[in-house]
């Protein structure tokens, strides 16, 4: 049964943002949306007209010349009582899932669409920082440490841009790599970093993020994020229990086939993204970094970029 | 392209779409045509660099002794063979004739 257009929510977020794609959340259940709400409030779009979160109808129009943003409608599934339906722009893409589930197929959702919509930039599958106004990237495959790292730098004080997806402005100019923009969301903490990120434990539902933390940033949290900024280091981690923790510098062709083996959408971007790697790779000081343990692999890492900048 | 290709007055040129981005000594070429991406060593990268659709390959040659003198006797072998690889994987052809 669909949502009718005029339902009154119990709570909606604020509009937000992920990249370029503009959304937001409404719930009938004033403890999963002050949740959400919650997670979810570094994506705030400062940029848009808000509706106010609690108990209002939503009006979701965007920013005057903005488009409209996306919606999600969580509601209690009618046929099985404790779970819900998770609608988007009003078509029903996720039945009865418990409530943790639904907050964590959100969180994915997002990211997902995030990629498919932001193309107007480079986009790479890593870890993005900022020390001092420089932005390093993490660029890595999953299981590589990439999310763990990104959390105890930022744990460490770093301004947070991503843990997953980081975008690339391309300078049309050619002057320059262009920035790396924000896109903080909550950073993802696998089970088998519960022990040396346990200070960040958060608060979660039953089920949220299938077994993972889904931590949250920005105000109130401890844990800075970045403004957009000029790209300085290139850092690209390997996890692995029985290594020395090290940095080793890298070539600009390492350097380049390393980013490029990351960038999500380098084909669409054609020589004008082939072209902004190689500004990155040749502009950036770029390292492998093996690590065991993770405070050394933080303490190399801030020492290398306290050194710079 | 013929199995004689090139010969001496052939004037290679690179496809349109494919583009190299300078890394250390080498060239990664992208070709957003054929969707690949390699990694030309120096001495290829060179080739690929004079491949602009007026130089000849006996240009191209005369050029590149003068740059590596020490390796004059193999440069002409060299030439030719780094131009038909690339070649068969779609990075050059042949150019209109020179005026």
């Amino acid at each position: 049964m669909p949502v009718p257009e005029e339902h009154e929510w119990a709570h909606c977020t604020p509009n937000l943002k992920a990249l370029s794609y503009r959304f937001a959340v409404c719930t009938d259940d004033v403890a999963l949306g002050a949740h959400i709400s919650e997670l979810l409030s570094s994506l705030r779009d400062v940029d848009a007209e808000s509706p106010a979160g609690g108990m209002v109808d939503a009006d979701l129009d965007g920013a005057p010349g903005e488009p409209t943003p996306h919606r999600y409608a969580l509601t209690a599934a009618p046929d099985r009582p404790g779970t819900v339906d998770v609608r988007r722009d009003g078509e029903l893409v996720e039945p009865r899932l418990a409530p943790g589930v639904a907050v964590g197929w959100l969180v994915w959702d997002v990211n997902r669409l995030a990629a498919e919509l932001s193309g107007e930039h480079l986009l790479f599958h890593s870890g993005g920082l900022e020390a001092s106004g420089v932005g390093i990237l993490v660029p890595a495959a999953s299981g590589s440490g990439k999310s763990t790292l990104t959390a105890g730098l930022v744990r460490a004080g770093l301004g947070y841009l991503s843990d997953e997806l980081v975008a690339l402005e391309l300078d049309a100019a050619g002057s320059g790599p262009g920035r790396l923009l924000p896109y903080p969301k909550p950073i993802t903490v696998k089970p088998g970093s519960f022990g040396v990120l346990a200070d960040m434990a958060p608060a979660v539902l039953e089920g949220e993020g299938d077994g993972e933390w889904l931590v949250p940033v920005g105000d109130g949290t401890g844990r800075r994020i970045a403004e957009p900024c000029e790209p300085g280091f290139v850092i690209v981690p390997r996890y692995d229990p029985s290594a020395e923790t090290a940095l080793v510098a890298l070539s600009e062709t390492e350097a380049f086939f390393t980013l490029a083996l990351h960038a999500v959408n380098l084909l669409p971007h054609g020589p004008a993204g082939s072209e902004a790697l190689g500004r990155l790779a040749a502009e950036c000081a770029c390292y492998g970094l093996t690590f065991s343990d993770l405070g050394s692999a933080c303490a190399l890492v801030l020492g290398l970029a306290g050194a710079r900048v | 392209m013929e199995a004689s290709w090139p010969s001496a007055d052939s004037v290679p040129v690179r496809r349109q779409g494919a583009s190299g981005v300078e890394l250390d000594d080498n060239i990664a070429v992208y070709d957003d045509v054929g969707q690949l991406m390699i990694l030309l060593n120096s001495s290829a990268g060179a080739v690929w660099n004079l491949c602009d659709g007026a130089t000849t390959v006996d240009s191209m040659v005369k050029a590149l002794s003068e740059t590596y003198p020490g390796e004059a006797a193999v440069i002409g072998d060299d030439v030719r063979q780094t131009l038909r690889k690339l070649a068969e994987i779609g990075l050059v052809t042949e150019g209109p004739a020179a005026p």
